[in-house]
């Protein structure tokens, strides 16, 4: 179990161990001494190294203790190894470069024992807590609180003394308060310890405490049980958090989906039933693009998205114009019609990208800064929901500046609230109607770089988000921008809180049974006009 | 009371067009069974399911024609009123399995017994009779619609709202019968029938005797259909399409109104669905999908909406495309259908039919669709 | 409301906003039964608004509308209101417009509107004889089996009239009868309302002054949702507030 948090330890030592050694006697002649001598001067050895209370000699002790350390038989240097094949390829002890590659027949073992290997955890557990690296030291409490090992209190409370940086501190109390917990110091120290333990919380101290809840004397165990479901009661308003989170992660991907519509269908009326194929023609230009790059340009491959965006509000937004120019616009005032034709649209267009880029998901990668998770008390938020959530605010935020302040969006608005008074003014309500469906459908190719990123791209992309889109459009109310996002939102938490109890399934069917009654209830949606005008 | 009902329903043309399904109800089977394999008129027995296949699509066709051509309710959810009366169909072939499934079970069919189900689920009751089975057949995509209906209805959703809400329905019903823990064979579906009333489903008879129903079914349908529109009730439908508010001026119980032919049509398609799954040997979610219920929605545009002649045409001639296409050019059948889609709305938008009978009959609106000119309407069909 | 006795229609303080803008403020009136009302005021009056407050399709925020004495129109919906007796004419003439001209008659006729029994309905003698009747006075016996559709822009606002006849409504609520009618069709027109109010309630709204003198009926002026003046058209007409408001100087 110890196992990966040296791995740990040791990947933190890293950028650690390429600077010059330290200016005492170098540890390097000191590591190769291991390899004269019997078993038994090697106590005297380890603490030599130990000494130099330098933190590069702790991969080699940790060498040793594994096994893993071995001296050459030619000129008794001594090596890190680790497999290679049949042969052992030798590290710098110290480094961990690898210098070269020898059969196993060259090489000698250094033997080890137990009360060894134990002198070795406390050695090391020492240089790390007493290293310069203030990151070393909290990885080396964390790893001592995880194990709880008693021995190593004499070292933390000497760590302790003489720590001057207060967050290291913090940890190392805490370590140690573990540490206490499995000695058999008295119970006003172990509840002293329970409540230090308790009051830093978290998802990692819910087991110790736990643990002894059941090994304790009668008063531990209620001071730990106290704390465990006090720190339970505030792990279920993480929990909460953390859902509301992927709710709201969920209702960004439905935004993105949905504000091209609400474009097309809740500015203008038009019923558009190939937008999901927008979105997924989006979604292909991203891999395209990714594929140019990956060929020809793989320097740039971090900046495939930003490249993409521009080319998928183009690709789609041409697509929508064409679709707009030679079908919409014969269609207007005719609901149902357009629904169909559009329908066909979507059809011609799926099958087209079949026939180009075969039936089978395409693979879309992520860019580096779009890995990775960060951890927010007790949230998980992976990067590339964050840059999601944000990326689909900031397409609103755009949309409703491009609406509401803009001489086009000025124009826009004039003709879906009276196209004849708008066509007398002097504005050419056709060309409005075609950019603004332009518009729409570029919106949904941009959405679609942005889902490109957590869906599968295949042909049937946009007909997995078409029903969601429409739900949101009318559940947001007809017309209303505010609407698209909160309705989005809502639908996104309702069905991320629905999921624990029913299940992902029958939560988006329960979600689905609600919007259609919902629609009965307020038929034109949450935020509603009212008036004369909209019952005309 | 219900006699001028009949007699309306019958008038000439639609006589005709009763007579020419009921002919064709007995002489294909004929054709089929009769008649030596040589014979010029021989039909082969993989002619028979395709046809019986087709005809089903019909009655789907002139069910959804009955909201939509005459009432203005674009259903984007009939396939699921269908699939409903498939499944109903369908439980009764698993129950009639019995002991010949794969596990031997002589009660739960094979996958429940997969499941670790130790009994049948309640709704699964009764299911092994053949007139309960018939019951359910209409009643539940009835209740179903009247359910939907009477909230949809009364609340006045209209238009693309409705569209799009009984698309939802139908998703969501297609997401539930994916999930096993429905108890209809999940993924699946129920397949593996053996045989219907006690005879073999594979059998030549039986699959000639199951078209044979379909044409009858398809009839009588077409009966009561004619019937509903050439009454004063017919008459109230096409006002509400028109002009809906106006009727309720005239103190027209609109909701009402469209509940009844609503109701009635999911009946019609939960009916189509029934004689359409012994012929395919399966029901399966996929049914549900919302693609399917709009691809009825372009037979019945193609063959013309607001005539009763029309979806019939439309559904057999837009499958008999289907069926050419994607054995010839497979890539190419959901363009040809897409196209299909633009096309018909644009240039076409009266449908074959209406199209045609416009040419032949007395000038008219664009969008009219009333009922005298369905005469003439069928005589431009029957050429 | 002890008041609205005797009274066939009658409106007490009804107000109706739409997003703040109040449409109808305070408005009142009393119709008796058998009686002609005309209504004239400014566009954005709240004339419309009125009508669809009588006919249900507007629910107002407060106030009663009294029917017959007795029922509250408030509380009921178009089709509950039009069975009750109260038939609409709309601005714009609304027929149905894929039905012949005898079948809209046929469909406007004042018999059982139930699903079922128009479902089983058989036309009958008396049926013939009322439609020829009402084809008669409103001048399209010639024309019976045409499309509504077909019809004349004057000839659908007549047929409308004859469907509300068909209806056999207790009051009857016109909307500009005359808009778009050459003047014979005007003068005819009024002639026709007058020959209907004697069997029952009519209200008129519209423009035309002209033909509001040829009805020669009570005058209800609107103006900013409520009643500003009411009398005889001379009446208003010399009242100062309606002429500032309407009629202008």
């Amino acid at each position: 179990m110890l196992k990966p948090f040296r791995f740990l330890v040791f990947l933190l030592l890293l950028p650690l161990l390429a600077l010059p050694a330290a200016a005492q006697s170098d540890p390097r002649d000191l590591i190769n001494e291991l390899s004269q001598g019997k078993l038994r001067q090697r106590i005297a050895q380890v603490e030599a190294i130990a000494a130099t209370g330098n933190s590069d000699v702790v991969p080699a002790l940790q060498a040793l203790k594994d096994g893993d350390l071995y001296f050459k038989k030619s000129d008794k240097t001594v090596y890190i190894t680790r497999k290679s094949g049949r042969d052992l390829a030798l590290l710098d002890p110290i480094t961990g470069e690898e210098i070269e590659v020898v059969a196993s027949g060259a090489v000698e073992k250094i033997k080890v024992n137990n009360s060894l290997r134990r002198l070795i955890d406390k050695a090391v557990g020492g240089l790390t807590l007493m290293s310069k690296d203030p990151s070393v030291r909290i990885s080396a409490a964390e790893t001592i609180f995880e194990s709880g090992d008693p021995e190593s209190l004499e070292l933390l409370d000497e760590a302790i003394a003489a720590e001057q940086d207060p967050t290291v501190r913090k940890k190392m109390d805490l370590a140690r308060a573990a540490v206490i917990l499995n000695t058999d110091a008295s119970d006003e120290t172990k509840i002293e310890a329970v409540d230090l333990v308790a009051e830093n919380g978290g998802r990692n101290v819910l087991n110790l405490l736990k643990g002894v809840t059941f090994n304790a004397s009668p008063a531990v165990a209620e001071a730990a049980n106290k704390a465990v479901e006090q720190i339970e009661r505030t792990l279920v308003l993480w929990d909460y958090g953390q859902t509301i989170w992927y709710g709201v992660s969920l209702g960004s991907v439905l935004l993105l989906a949905a504000i091209g519509l609400a474009v097309t269908f809740g500015v203008m009326g038009v019923i558009n039933m190939a937008h999901g194929e927008m979105v997924m023609l989006g979604a292909y230009t991203t891999f395209v693009v990714q594929e140019i790059i990956r060929n020809s340009f793989p320097e740039l491959f971090n900046y495939s998205l930003l490249i993409a965006l521009p080319l998928a509000f183009a690709v789609s937004g041409g697509c929508g114009l064409i679709l707009e120019r030679g079908v919409i616009r014969f269609l207007y005032g005719r609901p149902l019609e357009t629904l169909l034709a559009t329908w066909g649209v979507s059809l011609i267009l799926q099958q087209g990208v079949r026939t180009i880029f075969g039936p089978t998901n395409k693979e879309v990668g992520n860019p580096d800064w779009m890995s990775g998770a960060y951890e927010i008390g007790g949230l998980v938020i992976t990067a590339n929901r964050l840059w999601i959530v944000v990326f689909s605010l900031f397409v609103f935020a755009a949309l409703f500046v491009v609406l509401k302040k803009t001489p086009f969006g000025l124009q826009m608005r004039a003709v879906t609230q009276n196209r004849k008074m708008a066509s007398s003014m002097g504005i050419r309500t056709p060309w409005v109607d075609a950019f603004t469906f332009a518009l729409g459908s570029g919106i949904a190719g941009i959405a679609g770089v942005a889902l490109s990123q957590i869906s599968n791209v295949s042909p049937n992309l946009g007909q997995s988000y078409i029903i969601d889109s429409f739900m949101v459009v009318v559940f947001g109310g007809v017309g209303n921008l505010w609407g698209t996002l909160i309705g989005a939102m809502t639908l996104g938490v309702a069905n991320k809180f629905l999921e624990p109890f029913a299940g992902a399934v029958l939560a988006k069917i329960l979600i689905l049974v609600f919007i259609i009654l919902f629609i009965q209830k307020r038929p034109r949606g949450l935020f509603a006009l009212k008036g004369r005008a909209v019952e005309a | 009371m219900i006699t001028p009902f009949i007699i309306k329903a019958l008038d000439k043309k639609a006589s005709w067009v009763v007579a020419i399904l009921v002919a064709i109800a007995i002489f294909v089977p004929i054709a089929n069974l009769a008649l030596p394999r040589d014979s010029f008129f021989h039909i082969p027995n993989y002619a028979i399911s395709l046809m019986g296949k087709y005809t089903c699509y019909a009655l789907l066709a002139l069910a959804l024609d009955l909201v939509w051509g005459y009432c203005g309710i674009l259903s984007l959810g009939h396939g699921a009123f269908f699939a409903l009366g498939g499944y109903a169909m369908g439980m009764y072939l698993m129950r009639q399995i019995g002991t010949r499934g794969v596990y031997g079970d002589p009660v739960l069919p094979d996958f429940m017994v997969f499941l670790n189900w130790k009994e049948l689920p309640w709704f699964w009751h009764g299911f092994d009779m053949f007139w309960f089975a018939a019951i359910m057949i209409l009643f539940v995509p009835g209740l179903l619609a009247f359910v939907f209906g009477w909230f949809a209805f009364r609340s006045r959703v209209t238009g693309v709202y409705l569209s799009i809400i009984t698309q939802a329905m139908t998703y969501a019903l297609l997401l539930a019968f994916f999930r096993n823990e429905m108890g209809f064979g999940g993924n699946n579906g129920l397949t593996d029938f053996k045989d219907i009333l006690g005879f073999d489903i594979q059998a030549d008879t039986t699959r000639a005797a199951l078209f044979a129903a379909s044409c009858i079914a398809l009839a009588i349908s077409f009966l009561i259909c004619s019937g509903i529109v050439r009454s004063k009730f017919g008459k109230v439908l096409v006002a509400v399409r028109d002009a809906e508010s106006r009727s309720r001026f005239f103190g027209y119980r609109v909701e009402n109104v469209k509940l009844f032919v609503f109701v009635v049509s999911a009946m019609m398609a939960g009916v189509a669905g029934a004689l359409y799954v012994p012929q395919v040997g399966i029901i399966n979610p996929g049914e549900f999908a919302p693609a399917n219920s709009i691809e009825v929605v372009v037979w019945t545009a193609v063959g013309g909406r607001g005539t009763l002649v029309g979806p019939i045409i439309g559904a057999v001639l837009v499958n008999v495309g289907k069926t050419f296409f994607t054995a010839a050019f497979p890539e190419f059948w959901l363009f040809a259908l897409g196209a299909l889609f633009v096309g018909v709305t644009l240039f076409l938008p009266k449908g074959i039919v209406g199209s045609v009978s416009g040419l032949y009959g007395r000038a008219t609106k664009p969008r009219d669709e009333h009922p005298n000119l369905h005469s003439a309407a069928k005589e431009a069909a029957a050429e | 409301m002890k008041e609205a006795k005797g009274s066939l229609l009658y409106l007490d303080g009804v107000s109706v906003a739409f997003d703040g803008f109040k449409a109808i403020n305070n408005l009142s009136m009393v119709l008796k039964p058998g009686e002609m009302r005309a209504i004239i005021g400014p566009n954005g009056a709240g004339k419309t608004t009125m009508m669809d407050i009588i006919t249900g399709k507007t629910r107002p925020d407060s106030g009663y509308v009294i029917f017959d004495g007795e029922i509250d129109l408030t509380q009921h919906d178009e089709t509950d209101i039009a069975a009750m007796g109260v038939g609409r004419k709309f601005q714009k003439p609304t027929v149905f417009e894929s039905h012949t001209v005898w079948d809209n008659l046929e469909l406007a006729l004042n018999r059982k509107r139930g699903v079922f029994s128009t479902l089983f309905y058989k036309t009958t003698g008396k049926d013939r004889e009322q439609i020829d009747e009402i084809l008669e006075t409103i001048r399209l016996i010639a024309r019976r089996d045409e499309l509504a559709a077909n019809l004349s822009h004057g000839q659908k606002q007549w047929l409308e009239i004859g469907m509300l006849l068909a209806q056999e409504p207790k009051l009857m609520l016109v909307d500009e009868p005359v808009a778009g009618m050459t003047d014979s069709e005007t003068d005819e027109t009024a002639k026709l309302l007058r020959e209907i109010a004697k069997t029952r309630s009519v209200v008129v709204v519209e423009h035309d002054m002209g033909f509001v003198r040829n009805l020669d009926v009570k005058v209800t002026v609107l103006a900013e949702g409520s009643v500003l003046a009411e009398g005889s058209l001379d009446h208003v007409s010399a009242n100062e507030k309606v002429i500032e408001n309407y009629l202008g100087r």
